[in-house]
């Protein structure tokens, strides 16, 4: 199985089979980010966290509209089926030990979006000899780099002092959502005949 | 592949050698990761060595806590590998960040090691290297693992090294930045957050220890491995000629030559440290020579140290 996507047509581009099914993934990731982020958006701004979080809407926005348009589809009959488990895999999840529900709402989008940005490394994915000027090989290096950036937001939150009494519940919690998120990404790429680079090796 | 537990996490390393040999440990810089000592390795088993590598929590192949990884759960991770390693002698050193877990190690289990070497290491944050170290974490967070490699490639290397990888940078960073992530980064070096100076522990450190410093190392300068040197009762400071802060991996032939030197002479019993200074060879096996006596070592030049 290999580590990275291909083989790439003569001019350097990933087959559209695989830009599919990963831009599918990392659209539906993202755009759950980006609707959670402008449900918890008010009209007006209130507190100044929030001009971040209307930051990482527009920034989710943007990776979701990138990916549609650089991607070169394919028909895929089995998108249906892997679409709907990844949207039911963004619900909201338990946030235990957190009895302020407003708090553990924050925590579980927080969680949510750590995973998705600091646990799915797309442009890990590509190979050397990927052709640079390819608008999916690009965007998937913006997402990529993008995400970096947006985890911040969250890495400050959920580092931040306002969740110390909680630190172990919201570790926890982090932790399952990243096993959960990586997950779905390395079926994902198993089901395009592509390991990820850390499960490579079996583990014991 | 072989992994330890660590609670919930899981440890890659790797043991090759006999396994009846005296054993090296070798522990990563925070931006590293186990292949780049297998030069060491084969060098080193060639000596009659056993060598353990490792990913550190957060690095590679190992597990990464995805919010917080402290200094402490790396010395316990360290202290497992250790205890992989049967009851023969254990030489431990570390690069860097590396150095100081090895440091960190020293204090608290020393009775279990019969040598260390702390290379382009520390165990204090002088201004210049807390602010240092605070723009690479800046550098990270804004571009990424490739933008803090490219910050640290020319600061912790020589010209004479880059000018023949320069037309192929992206690949020679291309395995770090697959292996390591943004955020175990910044876990990594958020773990000075709460760094408290280890200078005052040093002298508890009652093995022999010889301390590595690139010539050029303006990362970790001279004056933080002369702390070394000054409180670690039977230590000796070593100065590598024309090197920077990433000398193992710009001069692996001579490092490694150094270490299995040095570990001869602790097993042989001829090791003295007496706190002296030495500068090492241009190349391996070459012989050390004393640093000029009567001249201060941590000046960039050549000027009588004062006397007290």
């Amino acid at each position: 199985m290999s580590k990275f996507l291909g083989p790439l047509d003569l001019d350097g581009r990933v087959p559209p089979q695989q830009q599919t099914r990963v831009s599918a993934f990392l659209i539906s990731a993202h755009g759950a980010l980006g609707r959670r982020f402008a449900l918890s958006l008010p009209m007006r701004l209130e507190s100044a966290w929030q001009t971040e979080l209307n930051a990482q809407l527009y920034n989710e926005a943007e990776i979701v509209s990138l990916l549609m348009r650089a991607t070169s589809w394919a028909p895929d009959l089995a998108l249906g089926y892997l679409a709907a488990s990844w949207e039911i895999a963004w619900f909201p999840g338990p946030t235990e030990g957190l009895s302020d529900h407003a708090l553990a709402a924050a925590v579980d989008v927080a969680t949510l979006a750590h995973a998705v940005h600091a646990g799915i490394r797309p442009a890990a994915l590509l190979p050397v000899e990927a052709n640079a000027n390819d608008p999916f090989v690009m965007a998937l290096r913006r997402v990529e780099f993008e995400s970096g950036r947006l985890l911040q937001a969250q890495i400050m939150f959920l580092k931040g002092d306002s969740l110390v009494p909680f630190r172990d519940g919201v570790s926890a919690v982090l932790e399952r959502r990243h096993l959960q998120v990586r997950k779905l990404w390395r079926d994902m790429l198993q089901s395009l005949g592509i390991a990820d680079g850390t499960e490579i090796e079996a583990k014991p | 592949m072989a992994f330890l537990a660590h609670g919930p996490y899981r440890i890659r390393y790797e043991l090759d050698g006999p396994s009846g040999a005296p054993a090296y440990v070798l522990v990563n810089g925070l931006t590293q990761y186990a292949e780049l000592w297998t030069a060491y390795r084969d060098a080193l088993i060639g000596r009659g060595f056993r060598v353990a590598t490792f990913d550190l929590l957060g690095q590679g192949e190992s597990d990464k806590p995805t919010l917080f990884i402290s200094q402490d759960d790396q010395v316990a991770a360290l202290h497992l590998l250790i205890c992989e390693l049967g009851d023969g002698p254990v030489f431990l050193s570390g690069i860097s960040f590396g150095g100081l877990i090895a440091l960190r190690y020293a204090t608290a289990h020393g009775q279990r090691l019969s040598g260390l070497v702390p290379m382009s290491c520390f165990a204090e944050l002088p201004p210049q290297l807390f602010l240092l170290g605070n723009a690479l974490r800046a550098g990270l967070i804004l571009g990424g693992t490739s933008y803090l490699q490219d910050l640290l490639l020319p600061m912790n290397v020589s010209d004479a090294w880059l000018a023949p990888v320069l037309d192929r940078l992206d690949a020679v960073k291309r395995q770090g930045w697959l292996v390591n992530d943004v955020y175990a980064l910044q876990n990594l070096m958020e773990s000075f957050l709460e760094f408290k100076p280890l200078t005052q522990q040093l002298p508890a450190i009652g093995i022999p220890t010889m301390i590595l410093n690139g010539e050029f190392d303006f990362l970790t300068p001279r004056a933080l491995h002369d702390t070394l040197r000054i409180q670690i009762p039977n230590s000796s400071l070593v100065i590598i000629p024309r090197a920077y802060h990433a000398f193992t991996l710009e001069k692996p032939a001579l490092t490694a030559d150094l270490l299995a030197r040095f570990a001869d002479d602790v097993l042989a019993e001829r090791w003295q440290g007496n706190k002296a200074v030495w500068i090492a060879p241009e190349e391996a096996g070459g012989d050390l020579v004393p640093f000029p006596d009567g001249y201060d070592h941590l000046r960039a030049i050549p000027v009588r140290r004062a006397t007290p």
